[in-house]
């Protein structure tokens, strides 16, 4: 069996076999380039393509067949003679003579994709043919390029795009730079015989349009990405669909596990923790079955798909494919309801304030205990003699993924009346302005005043039984102009409208406390107002300095003039228009 | 290689001349022309011929006409014009003086 293509020479229709075609067409190549020189050489090679069509039409009536092979074309390329044959005898000083020019030119290699000896495209392969490497010196720089950074990769793909196939033989003896004549070709066909796989019809495809190139790319590329997939790839995919078995299996498990602890059977307490306490006691059945089918059925999904690509067992049906996808949107349905009413019990906002004036002093102290006061049953539970004074139990809990925001915030402001006075709002949502007022009045939170120390505590607590809806409480300080403020480290992050590290004391910066002063910009720092002024007084002795330096030496231009530099500059430090 | 040489030189000259008498005895086609060289013992590729007749109609020495073929392309019937023939009894002529130079020149000219 041979492939046949069908051509049109000399406006003759003619069935001729592959490898009779690859002749004709070397030959005529051959030809062409023999005659390109030639004042005449269209219509010289018309009339020899008008008679070959005609001597290859007489060949198949006369044997009787339907298509051209190569013995056909042998023997017309014997009665047309080869171009070595025109030298010998017509035509003497006319004609063109193959010069070094000529076989130089044809010997020209061109950039082809070598689809025999390709890993992906022949992208690699082509261009070692172009520059004459060894192809596996240029795939190890595409591989070394592509992991740095995956640039190789993108201009692979580009050339991927730009380069032609070799498909012909005779792109493909030009893409290896042999000469593409007919002795050339024939010494070519019996090597390729044996190594080329495919063989491809369609003539050269130079002028092919950029995006009919990009469709042939994305083809190939599928079609690579196909035989990777059936091959290697098929072996790590299914790797990859057993380790998300067990991976699924286990959480599955887990899944389960975990709702049998929300649903009370190990720790009941576990409402207690953020952002469990959102959800209102009412509630928490129906919720708990909705998120548990929307976990859970999807990761059945998943492992069920991933068992059949792993194992090539289809154990599901359509039936229970159809059951579990309605039972998961009965699951969103129950779910997206019940998140649907928690959010809207986030709806409206109400807020408590206490205003407690304080006892003037000219100093006061701000310190956080991180003590954490217990109810009466809790210390028993845990045997803390409240009576002892020596057991103080220190409470490092910080913000973290199970516990709720309950940070306590503090502002410092001026008193505009000279009265010292703490402020506590407390803050809350809720479904109705009367339920948020409700949750505001449920938060519980001390603070202790000894003498001028204020002692705060770190963070609110809920009474039992409240759940989250955004409480907050903030502490507002309001202090007359001229008072002290000395805030302790620990305090440090609770202050909300001052950034507290700044005020590090440059000669003692190991201290554990800093100390401030209201004025009628806010609040300061002691530490630095005390570094400004003394900064402020170098300054202005420097000027005194310099003005008494600018009497000197009055001719001296460039003198003057430094030190007028300097003064402007010193003036504009210390804020003195010059 | 120089026998050779001077035989295409020959053969060259000549091969112009037989193909303007072979065309001047009629419309003829071109492979008709080969076969007439060949039985000449005037042995030509048929590759080589459409380069000629290209040249000798491009210089106003031939014509043609296309004419239907049973098998195949039309084909190029060629005819001698007026120039061709002029240009063949020059042609002639010279042959008769050449053909007088060669038996001269090997036999003497009293022979």
């Amino acid at each position: 069996m041979e492939k046949t293509i069908i051509i049109n020479i000399g406006n003759t229709i003619i069935h001729i076999e592959e490898s009779a075609y690859e002749l004709l067409k070397a030959y005529l190549n051959e030809v062409k380039q023999y005659f390109a020189n030639h004042a005449d050489d269209l219509e010289i090679v018309t009339d020899i393509e008008n008679r070959i069509a005609e001597l290859l039409t007489e060949q198949l009536e006369e044997q009787k067949k339907q298509v051209v092979d190569s013995a056909n074309v042998n023997s017309v390329i014997a009665q047309m003679g080869r171009v070595q044959d025109f030298d010998n005898t017509a035509e003497g000083g006319e004609e063109p003579i193959i010069d070094n020019h000529y076989q130089y030119q044809y010997t020209e290699k061109k950039l082809y994709r070598d689809m025999d000896d390709r890993v992906v495209a022949g992208v690699c392969a082509g261009i070692a043919h172009f520059v004459n490497a060894d192809p596996k010196w240029i795939r190890l720089a595409t591989v070394l390029i592509s992991l740095a950074g995956g640039f190789g990769l993108l201009v692979y793909a580009i050339l991927w795009i730009i380069m032609p196939k070799a498909k012909s033989r005779v792109e493909k003896m030009e893409m290896k730079g042999e000469p593409a004549n007919l002795q050339g070709f024939q010494k070519n066909l019996d090597e390729e015989l044996q190594a080329v796989k495919e063989r491809l019809t369609e003539v050269n495809k130079h002028a092919q349009p950029l995006f009919a190139r990009f469709g042939i790319f994305i083809g190939e590329f599928f079609e690579w990405f196909g035989r990777f997939i059936s091959g290697t790839g098929k072996v790590i995919f299914k790797v990859i669909a057993g380790l998300i078995v067990v991976a699924g299996v286990l959480f599955l498990l887990a899944l389960i596990i975990g709702t049998a602890v929300f649903q009370g059977f190990w720790d009941a307490s576990i409402y207690e923790y953020f952002p469990f306490s959102i959800v209102n006691e009412s509630n928490r059945g129906m919720i708990l079955l909705g998120a548990f089918v929307v976990c859970f059925v999807p990761v059945l999904a998943l492992v069920l798909f991933s068992i059949r690509i792993a194992f090539n067992k289809q154990i599901t049906n359509k039936t229970l494919s159809f059951a579990l996808l309605i039972i998961w949107l009965g699951g969103v349905a129950v779910t997206g309801y019940h998140v649907a009413k928690i959010l809207s019990e986030f709806k409206q906002h109400a807020e408590l304030t206490q205003t407690t004036d304080l006892k003037s002093f000219p100093t006061y102290t701000l310190n956080i205990d991180k003590s954490k006061y217990f109810t009466k049953e809790d210390s028993l539970a845990y045997h803390i003699d409240a009576n002892n004074r020596h057991q103080i139990v220190v409470d490092d809990m910080e913000d973290g993924p199970f516990v709720s925001p309950s940070r306590i915030r503090i502002d410092i402001n001026k008193s505009e009346n000279g009265i010292t006075r703490l402020t506590q709002k407390y803050e809350s949502q809720g479904k109705t302005f009367q339920s948020a007022l409700q949750n505001a009045q449920n938060i519980s939170y001390n603070y202790i005043m000894k003498d001028s120390e204020l002692v705060f505590s770190p963070r609110f607590q809920l009474r039992k039984g409240s759940i989250w809806r955004n409480q907050e409480v903030r502490l507002t300080l309001e202090i007359p102009v001229g008072t002290k403020l000395i805030l302790k480290q620990d305090i440090y992050r609770y202050v909300n409208n001052y950034w507290a590290w700044e005020c590090n004391d440059s000669e003692n910066d190991q201290n554990d406390y800093s100390v401030w002063v209201m004025t009628d910009d806010g609040l300061k720092c002691v530490a630095k107002l005390k570094e400004e002024a003394l900064k402020r007084q170098k300054l202005k002795g420097e000027l005194y300095d310099l003005e008494l330096l600018q009497k000197n030496k009055t001719d001296d231009v460039i003198y003057q003039d430094s030190v007028s530099n300097r003064i402007r500059e010193v003036k504009g430090e210390l804020g003195i228009a010059p | 290689m120089i026998a050779e040489n001077t035989q295409t030189q020959m053969r060259k000259g000549i091969l112009e001349y037989c193909v303007l008498s072979i065309i001047s005895r009629g419309e003829i086609y071109a492979s008709d022309i080969i076969a007439e060289l060949r039985s000449a013992k005037l042995l030509v590729v048929e590759g080589t011929l459409y380069p000629l007749l290209t040249r000798l109609k491009n210089n106003g020495l031939l014509s043609y006409n296309w004419v239907e073929s049973t098998s195949g392309p039309p084909r190029k019937y060629y005819t001698l014009t007026e120039d061709g023939r002029g240009i063949l009894s020059q042609l002639d002529q010279t042959w008769q003086e050449l053909a007088y130079a060669v038996g001269v020149s090997q036999k003497g000219a009293n022979s």
